[in-house]
């Protein structure tokens, strides 16, 4: 992430998204970084540095956050939220802050390509014969079949097709 | 002088001090080495000689075997002196009887790795103590009378509260203010951090009572000039500067003010708001007593006006007020003079001073008092304008070398963050940001605290900011620092930034230390006894600390600080008796020329020069005075003064048990400090 000039400065930032569910805790940290050593995909990928995200959002540095492809990485294990010491629940913050991304048109492409099979499928997989045949080696029952009209209404509710489409080409 | 006619039966006891000693020194060889030396009757070792079990085998050894000399190699003789001569003193014997040999300090503690070496140097300390216990006699115990009155120096809330708690239990209390009114500090906050108290709300029935208190005697506009005397008879010369105003009469109404017609900077408020040459500092002033400033009094200055004098319905005014000079006795004196602020205009990277609106967090406090120049509302210096963006640098002064104050100022941390909190109370709009290097919330409920501080969204910045630079046209701050969660460096604009600066020893303790001899520790702040364990005594016995002048506080160190040495100073004068080191120096009149070289040289004015008996000029020391600090003794040309208990006799004996183990053999001294 780079902080390039004053002007990229915007101290609302830090409210728009403290108002997302699950961003409001975000004002409590004080960068003690027990989430970044917390977390396992820090242990993989260097550029991941959670506790430097809540900084960058806290000081306003609002195209930097939401234009970031790190904030996509947080696999939600939830570590994090259950070992801070200030309740902040990084996970959620974390959703809260690429909601805000989604909203401003900057999906990460994998996300894109997740969502459009969810609205398919309505799973995050498509080949549902493939993991019956697996559960059916382990003596599983197959898939409960989704419920379409439902998934189609929650889908309409939540604006998923409308902001997939905002997102613009990077 | 006591008389010892007996030959010396010497007890020797070795500490190991758990393996404090033992870890190094063969205690054991030691002891036994110690049975060879003359006139030793016992030697033991022991685990903890200053425990219980340790004291009882001493006291029964004095009584089975006859001592009469004592000798404890242990620790330093500042940690338990006192408890072995008391040992001594319950068996009857004479507490100047015992000898102690600091065998942890100045031998195992300093050659961890050199067990036989420091055995070995054990082994000399021990032989020199022998040598010297041969010769020490016993002192007689010295008691002098003291007066159930103190002096308190400084009227801040330390000065109030000691004043306060040693009236209540009976005793007389001088309260010294320098200024025309008592308060300090306290009294130019807003609210006090982490309660949010109204500061001068809480303070101002205290200053009341200190006032109305028929024990207590406030002395306002007045320093302390002189102190001579010992503990227990103080004699204090106090300076009562002129207020051209009738205390007695005054009944501050403050018409005199409103028909003054020269306006100065209002010092209460830092200089930003304006009074008049008549005035009381502030509207809950104790004595609520006008004051006129000479310097600037327009009948003072040109001879005209006198408008004070004419509108006064109580004919209050005098300006043939003079000075006077108070004398008191006192038997104990507690020094709760505060600090001062440091000024920031030296650190030319953030432009105090230059920018206007570069402010001090003293400044802010006035800015944000409801009774301070602009009513409590905040306003830029430069335009008078609201801010909306305000940044607060930490440690501006504190924590840095180059200003010769190295030390953390404590409350700056908690200060800032109440400011920010207050103003995020009333303005949720404005953007803070605490620039910090560490964020020190050490107190009760100060965690809490700096956790309310950022759910008011007040933005914490690791990172000591490396300069200031101002727009002339805006006259907005550009603050450039490395923002070490982000990793990153910002350049933030905001529209006041506010210095944290250091708290500093007050200038005021030049002379006071000359009046009144309390070290200085190397930050300049008083220097109490022991850090741990006399807290708020002084090495000059009698004085006690309170408050900031003894190191950076807050208001409740600074009030239980106060509580601890009104409770020291009671203990020490309710007895009406107070017991000294009898270890003084005296002068064989005989041998004096009068040359008076010790006369300067003690810090403590025990001595005087005068004509003695037999009619020649004649150093006298006073016994109750001196503290026993030898600097006289050994100043002496002619040897006419002996430092009782430091006799050259016993020095030389110990001198020579340490160059040679028997009379002709020089001991060979392998030994190297540090190791």
């Amino acid at each position: 992430m780079e902080v390039k000039e004053k002007s990229k400065i915007d101290p609302k930032f830090k409210y728009e998204v403290a108002r997302v569910a699950g961003g409001e805790n975000i004002r409590y940290c004080f960068q003690c970084g027990k989430c970044e050593a917390t977390c396992p995909i820090r242990r993989f990928e260097d550029s991941y540095k959670p506790a430097q995200i809540i900084r960058a959002t806290l000081l306003g540095l609002k195209d930097m956050v939401l234009d970031s492809d790190v904030i996509w990485l947080c696999a939600t294990c939830y570590s994090c939220t259950e070992r801070c010491p200030q309740g902040v629940r990084l996970t959620d913050v974390m959703r809260a802050i690429r909601n805000l991304a989604i909203q401003k048109g900057h999906v990460h492409p994998f996300f894109k390509q997740q969502a459009g099979v969810i609205t398919r499928a309505g799973r995050i997989f498509e080949d549902e014969e493939f993991i019956n045949q697996m559960r059916g080696e382990l003596g599983l029952p197959p898939l409960t079949p989704v419920n379409r009209d439902d998934l189609a209404k929650i889908l309409r509710h939540t604006n998923v097709k409308k902001l997939l489409k905002n997102e613009k080409e990077k | 002088m006591v008389e010892v006619s007996e030959e010396p039966r010497v007890g020797v006891y070795v500490c190991h001090c758990g393996l404090n000693i033992a870890g190094t020194v063969d205690c054991k060889t030691v002891s036994e080495y110690a049975k060879t030396l003359p006139n030793v009757v016992i030697a033991r070792d022991h685990k903890y000689i200053c425990s219980d079990s340790g004291q009882e085998q001493i006291k029964k050894d004095i009584k089975e075997l006859n001592l009469n000399r004592v000798i404890v190699a242990s620790c330093s003789p500042r940690m338990h002196e006192p408890t072995f001569r008391n040992v001594l003193e319950e068996t009857g014997l004479n507490p100047y009887l015992f000898e102690m040999v600091n065998i942890r300090e100045q031998c195992s503690w300093v050659h961890l790795d050199q067990h036989e070496k420091a055995t070995q140097k054990a082994k000399e300390l021990v032989r020199m103590a022998v040598a010297r216990a041969q010769l020490l006699e016993p002192l007689e115990i010295k008691e002098v009378d003291a007066l159930k009155s103190v002096l308190v120096i400084g009227g801040g809330v330390s000065g109030i509260q000691a004043a306060l708690d040693l009236a209540e239990q009976g005793f007389k209390v001088f309260l010294v203010e320098k200024e025309p009114t008592v308060g300090g500090h306290m009294a130019q906050l807003d609210k006090t951090f982490p309660t949010m108290d109204c500061s001068i709300c809480i303070l101002a029935p205290k200053m009341v009572d200190a006032a109305k208190h028929p024990n207590i005697t406030l002395l306002t506009n007045s320093e302390v000039q002189d102190v001579s005397g010992i503990v227990g008879t103080f004699h204090v010369k106090v300076l009562k500067k002129p207020r051209f105003v009738d205390e007695k009469k005054c009944v501050g109404c403050g018409v005199c003010a409103t028909k003054c017609p020269v306006k100065r900077p209002n010092a209460f408020d830092m200089g930003l708001g304006t009074r008049k040459a008549i005035y009381v500092p502030f509207p809950q002033s104790v004595p609520l007593v006008y004051n006129i400033e000479k310097e600037h009094c327009l009948y003072f200055t040109k001879g005209v006006c006198r408008a004070c004098e004419k509108f006064c319905e109580a004919k209050a005014v005098n300006f043939d007020q003079k000075e006077e000079t108070i004398e008191l006795d006192v038997g104990a004196i507690i020094v709760a003079v505060g600090f001062d602020s440091y000024d920031p205009s030296t650190l030319k990277e953030y432009g105090y001073g230059v920018y206007k609106n570069v402010i001090t967090n003293l400044e802010l406090e006035r800015l944000l008092n409801a009774s301070g120049p602009t009513e409590g509302k905040l306003k830029r210096l430069s335009d008078g304008k609201e801010p909306n963006r305000i940044a607060f640098i930490q440690c501006v002064g504190s924590r840095d070398e180059r200003t010769g104050h190295p030390y953390c100022s404590s409350i700056c941390c908690m200060a800032a963050i109440k400011q920010a909190v207050l103003m995020k109370e009333k303005h949720p709009e404005y953007e803070i940001y605490i620039f910090y290097n560490d964020i020190r919330a050490v107190g009760k409920g100060f965690e809490e605290f700096y956790r309310r501080a950022r759910e008011s969204w007040v933005n914490f910045v690791k990172g000591i900011p490396s300069e200031i630079v101002e727009d002339p046209e805006t006259r907005n701050l550009t603050i450039r620092a490395a923002d070490m969660g982000l990793g990153k460096i910002i350049e933030l604009e905001v529209d006041i930034a506010v210095l944290s600066i250091s708290l500093v020893p007050p200038k005021s303790l030049e002379d006071l230390t000359r009046i009144l001899p309390i070290p200085r520790g190397p930050d300049g702040f008083l220097l109490e006894a022991h850090p741990k364990l006399r807290p708020v005594d002084t090495p000059t016995m009698g004085a006690f600390l309170a408050g900031a002048c003894q190191g950076p506080k807050d208001i409740p160190a600074s009030v239980a600080q106060a509580k601890a040495a009104a409770s020291s100073a009671a203990a020490l004068l309710s007895k009406g008796k107070i017991r000294v080191e009898s270890s003084v120096a005296f002068v064989n009149e005989d041998n004096c020329s009068g040359c008076r070289i010790c006369e300067p040289l003690c810090k403590y004015d025990a001595i005087e020069v005068k004509e003695s008996s037999k009619g020649k000029p004649t150093a006298l020391i006073s016994e109750v005075a001196c503290t026993g600090c030898g600097v006289c003794a050994s100043a002496c040309p002619t040897k006419a003064i002996t430092l009782r208990h430091f006799t050259d006799q016993q020095l030389l004996a110990q001198v020579k048990a340490a160059l040679f183990k028997e009379e002709g053999a020089c001991v060979d001294r392998g030994i190297s400090h540090g190791s």
